[in-house]
């Protein structure tokens, strides 16, 4: 909301700077953003009356001026503007007068006569162009009216006025309006505050009922209030009106649509006005649109209507959008001899709503969505027959049409001063309560015995004061926040802390930034035919699609994080960064097969990287994890995840469950989505990973007898994986092997051909005795044995 | 004999002061304490003195020996040193060259100042709440006593997933369902992820992060709440922090704030950062009545107050970080800022 300091003071007592006011204000709950002096850099421009004009002798597109600027002699002004001409009144940036670019006037020869000074254009001046016709902002702004030359223009057409920009909450439709705020400025500064003028409505009977009927169909629309004027004379508003208007970034237009905008931006009322012959009708009908309907709203564009949106018509069509818009059938012209002013009252959400589906939003129903009260309706239209008389545009035809079915109730509030003393955590009289919720013009009934309770009555305006802590807020906002002490909670002491689960999360993380991997943010979005297309998803998979997404990239909820990470190693690998090492722990989103229930969210943990690793990096990695995590008894086998090359990944299993997958990007992804050759990620499910770990460390006696080893190297089929012979050796540990390590991989000419070598060293140990060769060897020769039958493995010479 | 000993020593001594290899003072120790050396044969000839004379001739004899062997021994560490010494006149570093750090990742801006937050809060006697960001609208909004026709609850403004269930627009519904499930007191704090319906650009993102917190006990004061709040600001940013609280709204609260802290950088003169020498950080308030009467609270037993951020804003204003899709971006020059 956009406020003016000078508009303020035409109703308020200001006894201060605006740069004080705005901070006042700000802390009493009417937040202003900005606050800035109108064309600040603008200076010296003045009315000039141009005497004489005359050709340039040595130049075709030039004419010298000679203009009145309130000196003594006139000045000469050479111009090139076409549209000035002989006792125009215009503005004139005189030397050292500055325009709203910043640029300084100096003398300037043109062709040898001198110019003292340029005319200047809507833009120069300062003010802004789109509150303009297209003639007045094409050349020289020419004044309607004659001004005593020498005027100063800033102070004319601005009123050397500061503009505040207003943060208006949710709550606080009655501060949509200059008046409303004033109104918050009176109590902040606790100064007085005058009322604009309203005209004596007096009875409703009067000649009007010969010319109009209003009729209310729909419970959208709960006041209907109409006034009708003959009009004397449409001409633009006065000069008054109009500064106040432009500081508020309103076009003026002509009289009578000027004041129906002035009298809402002072009382936070939209008014209509109608042409009352062009309704071709004597009633006005509120009533929801029917099937099919149009109207063409008063930008000329022709609107289509929905069943359920508010309109405005003489009985058989729409003339207006009901809060929007009006219609251009019903349009005030030069031509209007009557006009029907309508002030009323329609429900917030239908407003809302019907200006979001038509895409078309004002000045007046971004005031109606916020929710206005009908006691408004017939101050603002008092006040608009109050201007539009003392202006000379109209006559008032006698009398008024005011439809209001239920009328709005009063709201009493109980509260005990004590409570808000105790609520608020201050102590003060409830005198000292009573001063602050006057100055809000909330009264304020006491039971004289009763010192604590008070009886509450806001204003009707102030439709947000319903329970006693809205009172409290009153109170406390008056006496200022920010003189309610700071205190330490008391009650119960808590110790608070992360859970176990969070504590895990803690550590993986850790563990991961440890290792050289760098963490990672990504939205939620994703898009099936992007998994799909990454073999990560199938068509007709279930996944949570939204219902109204932005855009189908971001349709889904995506139910893995490997294609963002994908699209980080591509970022990354595009901008020629080396070295990826990547990972998030996030949520990922699955569909729900009981319908009744929530989808299902998993934590999930992301780890990629590309550059300067291989697989088994990458695994070791994720050994690592499980290490820092206590847990052991991990299984990998090679998985079928498509996303990856098929000899090079796995599924990761921990007691026969599977907890994720690691594995190279398949070379074909790689190549349609331009990653790094050899790109590998691994994902893991945090939940069952934080249910395997065991934290709980218990100290092992260190060794007290020696050690013995046996090395093997053994041939074997080249597709044997490690891990079967593994498994086998360790199916004959009676207790005696302390570790298995493979040492040496080896394939080539030194064996036959589809064969390779693997060579493990295992380490024997007894924790109560030093062990013999024969206790080894016995092993030793079952392990061999075994091997041998079940994997054809024999040992290499 | 006597003489024969001494011209022994002196020739020894001779010898050695020439010496200037190891493999040379082996040669002489052999010379003189070898099987055959000529001390080692000297004493043979012991046996042919008269008993008088072979207790000071064996005397002198082991003083001879007990002096070269010092004497080698002396020689050989000196050289031993002298050899070190040449060594490392060829291990020469040029110290000003870098050193090779181990590798370590870093952590996401946003998620450092999350970390921030919750230590200083779960310092103060908080836990950490989560719950589901897909979530029933009715957690959403209603029971935060937003009303039925808000504007918020709009397809323009928040993700549905079905009529019943949206993305949480903010994490105050992990509070209900904390109040709905314990009683007071309570102190709980909830980060996480919230969704808007906001086109992507400098300053929005429809994916951001929040916390929130909630603390509801008996006698639970607005003088509380500033002062917990105040005490928050002032373990993030230093404690010359100064906090201000604004009126403000908010339908889960009653009466509400806005809580500004004197900007960190400038101090609160007014710079870049801040422009008028606050930073906007926090909305809060104490808890509506409405939303402890629908958890089953009592609204005169029990009082309380809520407050919630943005974490890109804090981590853009504390970074100095002036788009927000950088943090989005995980561009790896970004991350390893951090
Ligand atoms: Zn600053």
């Amino acid at each position: 909301m956009q406020v003016t300091f000078k508009w303020l003071k035409d109703y308020v007592e200001i006894d201060t700077t605006p740069e004080d006011l705005a901070e006042r204000i700000t802390m009493s709950g009417t937040c202003v953003e900005t606050l800035e002096e109108v064309a600040p850099k603008v200076q010296g421009i003045v009315a000039g009356k141009i005497d004489t004009i005359e050709k340039h002798p040595e130049a075709d597109k030039l004419w010298v001026c000679t203009v009145s600027v309130g000196k003594e002699k006139p000045i000469t002004i050479i111009t090139s503007a076409t549209n000035v001409f002989a006792d125009a009144t215009v503005p004139v940036a005189v030397v050292g007068a500055t325009i709203a670019n910043g640029d300084t006037m100096t003398e300037v020869a043109f062709r040898g006569i001198t110019s003292q000074g340029m005319f200047c254009s809507v833009e120069e001046m300062g003010l802004n162009t789109s509150l303009f016709s297209k003639e007045q902002i094409e050349g020289i702004y020419i004044f309607d009216e004659p001004l005593t030359p020498g005027t100063d223009i800033k102070s004319y057409m601005w009123g050397d006025d500061h503009i505040l920009e207003v943060e208006i909450t949710a709550n606080r439709s009655d501060c949509q309006s200059i008046y409303g705020i004033a109104k918050e400025v009176s109590a902040t500064l606790d100064t007085p505050i005058c009322a604009p003028k309203l005209h004596p409505m007096g009875e409703a009977e009067g000649e009007i009922q010969n010319y109009l009927s209003v009729e209310i169909a729909s419970k959208k629309c709960s006041r209907y209030h109409a006034t009708m004027f003959r009009v004397k004379k449409i001409e633009p508003s006065p000069h008054w009106m109009q500064v106040r208007l432009l500081n508020a970034a309103v076009r003026p237009i002509n009289n009578i649509v000027d004041v129906t905008n002035f009298v809402m931006l002072e009382t936070g009322q939209p008014l209509h006005a109608f042409d009352y012959e062009s309704l071709k009708s004597k009633k006005i009908v509120v009533r929801e649109a029917g099937k099919d309907e149009t109207v063409v709203t008063l930008d000329n564009k022709e609107r289509a209507l929905k069943p359920d949106m508010l309109m405005i018509t003489n009985g058989t069509y729409p003339v207006a959008v009901a809060g929007i818009m009006g219609g251009a059938n019903s349009e005030i012209t030069k031509e209007t001899e009557l006009v029907l002013l309508e002030s009323a009252c329609f429900d917030k959400t239908s407003v809302r709503l019907t200006s979001q589906r038509l895409g078309l939003r004002s000045e007046s129903s971004s005031r109606f969505e916020k929710g206005l009260y009908p006691n408004l309706v017939e101050q603002a239209t008092a006040r608009a027959t109050e201007l539009l008389l003392s202006i000379g545009a109209c006559e008032l035809i006698d009398g008024y049409i005011d439809v209001y079915p239920e009328k709005q109730q009063p709201v009493s509030i109980e509260v005990s001063a004590q409570w808000i003393n105790d609520f608020i955590g201050i102590d003060i009289s409830r005198k000292e309560m009573i001063l602050y919720l006057k100055r809000l013009f909330i009264e304020v009934q006491t039971d004289p015995d009763n010192e604590d309770k008070m009886t509450v009555y806001p204003p009707d305006y102030r439709q947000d004061l319903e329970i006693r802590e809205d009172i409290a807020e009153e109170v406390a906002r008056l006496y200022g926040y920010n003189n309610i002490p700071n205190t330490i909670m008391g009650g119960t002491t808590l110790v608070g802390g992360k859970t176990r689960d969070q504590q895990l999360e803690e550590l993986l993380t850790d563990v991961l930034i440890g290792s050289g991997y760098s963490e990672t943010l990504t939205t939620s979005f994703t898009n099936l035919p992007h998994l799909v297309d990454l073999r990560l998803a199938d068509e007709k998979d279930q996944v949570v699609q939204l219902l109204n997404p932005l855009g189908e990239d971001n349709s889904m909820m995506r139910n893995t994080l490997m294609a963002h990470q994908l699209e980080i190693i591509q970022t990354n690998y595009n901008h020629k960064n080396t070295r990826g090492r990547f990972f998030e722990i996030a949520m990922t989103y699955h569909h729900n097969d009981d319908p009744k229930g929530l989808p299902i969210e998993k934590e999930r943990c992301v780890i990629s990287a590309y550059d300067g690793i291989d697989f088994f990096g990458l695994k070791g990695l994720v050994e690592r994890i499980f290490a820092s995590l206590g847990i052991d008894g991990v299984e990998y086998k090679v998985g079928e995840t498509a996303l990856f090359h098929p000899y090079r990944n796995a599924d990761i299993y921990i007691k026969d469950q599977c907890i994720g997958t690691l594995g190279e990007v398949h070379p074909i992804i790689v190549k349609n989505h331009r990653l790094p050759r050899r790109t590998y990620i691994c994902e893991l499910d945090c939940e069952m990973l934080y249910e395997a770990a065991q934290l709980e460390v218990r100290y092992i006696d260190l060794p007290r007898y020696p050690s013995s080893s046996r090395d093997i190297a053994l041939v074997l089929d080249e597709g044997v994986p490690s891990g079967d012979v593994v498994k086998i050796i360790e199916s004959h540990n009676n207790g005696m092997i302390e570790s298995i390590d493979l040492f040496d991989v080896y394939v080539g000419d030194q064996i036959e051909k589809g064969k390779k070598s693997l060579a493990y060293s295992i380490v024997f140990r007894l924790p109560e005795r030093t062990l013999t060769d024969e206790d080894i060897q016995g092993v030793m020769d079952s392990i061999l044995k075994d091997l041998n039958e079940k994997l054809d493995a024999k040992l290499r010479d | 004999m006597h003489k024969q000993l001494n011209e022994l020593r002196d020739a020894f001594h001779k010898s050695t002061e020439e010496i200037q290899t190891l493999k040379d003072l082996e040669a002489i120790r052999v010379q003189y304490l070898g099987k055959k050396g000529r001390l080692t044969i000297a004493l043979k000839g012991m046996g042919k003195l008269s008993p008088e004379e072979r207790p000071t001739v064996g005397k002198l004899a082991n003083v001879i020996r007990g002096e070269i062997e010092k004497t080698i021994q002396e020689k050989k560490e000196w050289l031993e040193e002298k050899k070190i010494d040449l060594e490392i006149q060829n291990e020469k570093l040029d110290i000003t060259l870098p050193g090779r750090m181990p590798e370590r990742g870093h952590r996401h801006p946003l998620n450092l100042v999350m970390s921030d937050l919750e230590k200083i809060f779960i310092g103060m006697g908080f836990s950490i709440a989560e719950g589901p960001e897909i979530e029933w609208s009715e957690y959403n909004f209603d029971h935060l006593n937003m009303p039925a026709e808000h504007a918020s609850r709009d397809l323009q403004e928040t993700f549905y997933y079905t009529e019943d269930i949206v993305l949480r627009t903010q994490t105050s519904p992990v509070q209900i369902r904390v109040m709905e499930n314990n009683r007071p007191p309570l102190r709980i704090i909830s980060p996480g992820r919230v969704y808007r319906s906001d086109e992507v650009d400098a300053t929005h993102s429809p994916v951001f992060h929040q916390m929130e917190g909630l603390v509801i006990d008996q006698n639970i004061t607005m003088s509380d709440l500033k002062g917990t709040l105040s005490l928050f600001a002032q373990k993030l940013f230093g404690d010359t922090v100064k906090t201000r609280f604004r009126p403000h709204q908010f339908y889960f609260t009653e009466p509400s704030a806005e809580m500004d802290v004197s900007c960190f950088k400038c101090g609160g003169t007014g710079c870049r950062v801040c422009g008028s020498g606050w930073i906007e950080l926090l909305g809060c308030g104490m808890v509506h009545p409405n939303v402890l009467r629908h958890c089953d609270i009592d609204p005169n037993v029990f009082s309380g107050f809520a407050f919630g951020m943005g974490l890109e804003r804090v981590a853009m204003t504390k970074y100095e970080i002036n788009d927000l899709r950088l943090l989005f971006e995980n561009d790896k020059r970004f991350l390893e800022q951090f």
